[in-house]
């Protein structure tokens, strides 16, 4: 399959400083959007952007296109140097500023069945409880945690684990199942 | 595979993973291939809610990074002059010396600790990548590793990874000089957070 991306972190695990300055050119911006989604904070979100390609360029050799896609592969990158820097937030931050993120969900999921695109996830999550599927695109999009969500649905941190874990399972089921 | 790895590798991707299971989670990912396959089949799995995340215009940062990763050596010859340098060498080189020069033999370019500390560490380059080892000292109890770190003049200290009994080699094509090397005391596996939580070990500066 056709993956720019890839073909430049290959590129990039060989020191070719060119395709990373085209690997920040063609994926800046969307990684720019994962980080002010999470940290909510834009002096963070540069600050991390930086430490981001940082890594990416450390690690590219560790990315494998047998193994997916060279976009989902600088995400995660992101994604989780922002889980990181939020877990070692003081709880109290993480707690008033999840307040703030805006709920994107509907608008989100018809825009993605109208591309055509993600429709296996989105068939799969309407087969989740409404509230299990709120908190697992809580989690995974804005990195929130157990606590995080306990909160925000008011139920008991177990139960959210218990939510979440299965709701996993559920998801991986629907989806492995429609291969 | 474990059905129970595959649940942790799932809440791991997800980002849930309680504090100190994530961190342990993270130490075993970097060494097993069979729990970074199943890593990569929940980020694929997952992959569909990235469409989610808005771009969202990015400053230009890449200056930044860039004199981060590649710093500009001190001084350059005249490229013409550099020209004229290498020709000559390689004549000469053709003519007295054996043609095995690559890559460099390892040079050190820092030295980490005092020359009696109990504890040191040292870095090598050897023309293509860096190499930090333990040359003095035991190594960390086991549930603790011995991070390195690469910090530029004001800038956040950026892993270089963990040091382990073999040296930790990591690509690197130009050293930074009068950047600061330091390895600390981590958890197993590295620190969670991408910056140092435990105290710094030693530290020195690249000296070409």
């Amino acid at each position: 399959m056709d993956d720019p991306v890839a073909d430049l972190l290959i590129r990039c695990a060989a020191q070719d400083r060119t395709a990373f300055r085209a690997l920040y050119a063609a994926t800046s911006a969307k990684l720019m959007g994962v980080l002010l989604r999470m940290l909510q904070d834009r002096h963070e979100a540069e600050e991390a952007l930086q430490e981001v390609y940082t890594r990416i360029w450390l690690r590219a050799q560790r990315f494998d296109p047998a193994r997916g896609r060279g976009m989902t592969w600088v995400i995660a990158v992101a994604r989780h140097l922002a889980i990181d820097r939020l877990r070692a937030r003081p709880i109290a931050t993480e707690e008033a500023d999840y307040e703030h993120i805006p709920d994107s969900t509907p608008r989100a999921e018809s825009r993605l069945v109208a591309l055509g695109e993600a429709r296996r996830i989105v068939d799969c999550f309407g087969t989740l409880e409404p509230a299990r599927a709120a908190a697992l695109r809580g989690a995974y999009l804005d990195g929130l945690s157990y606590a995080d969500l306990a909160n925000r649905h008011s139920v008991p941190l177990n139960t959210m684990r218990t939510w979440l874990r299965r709701g996993l399972m559920a998801l991986r089921d629907c989806m492995d199942g429609q291969r | 595979m474990s059905a129970e790895d595959r649940d942790i590798a799932g809440e791991y991707v997800l980002g849930t993973l309680p504090h100190a299971d994530r961190i342990a989670f993270s130490a075993r990912l970097k060494t097993d291939p069979a729990l970074q396959s199943l890593v990569a089949d929940w980020e694929a799995r997952l992959a569909d809610l990235n469409d989610e995340y808005a771009p969202a215009e990015a400053p230009d940062l890449l200056p930044a990074i860039e004199a981060r990763l590649f710093p500009k050596p001190a001084r350059r010859w005249p490229l013409w002059l550099g020209g004229l340098i290498a020709a000559a060498a390689v004549m000469v080189g053709a003519l007295y010396l054996p043609p095995i020069l690559s890559p460099d033999a390892p040079t050190v370019i820092a030295r980490l600790g005092e020359p009696d500390a109990a504890l040191r560490f040292e870095a090598l380059h050897d023309g293509e990548a860096l190499i930090v080892q333990r040359v003095a000292g035991a190594a960390p109890p086991s549930d603790r590793a011995h991070e390195a770190w690469l910090i530029a003049p004001g800038a956040a200290p950026v892993s270089l990874g963990l040091i382990g009994a073999e040296p930790l080699r990591v690509p690197y094509p130009d050293p930074p000089q009068g950047w600061t090397l330091a390895v600390s005391l981590e958890p197993a596996g590295g620190s969670p957070v991408g910056a140092p939580t435990g105290p710094v070990l030693a530290a020195g500066e690249i000296n070409l």
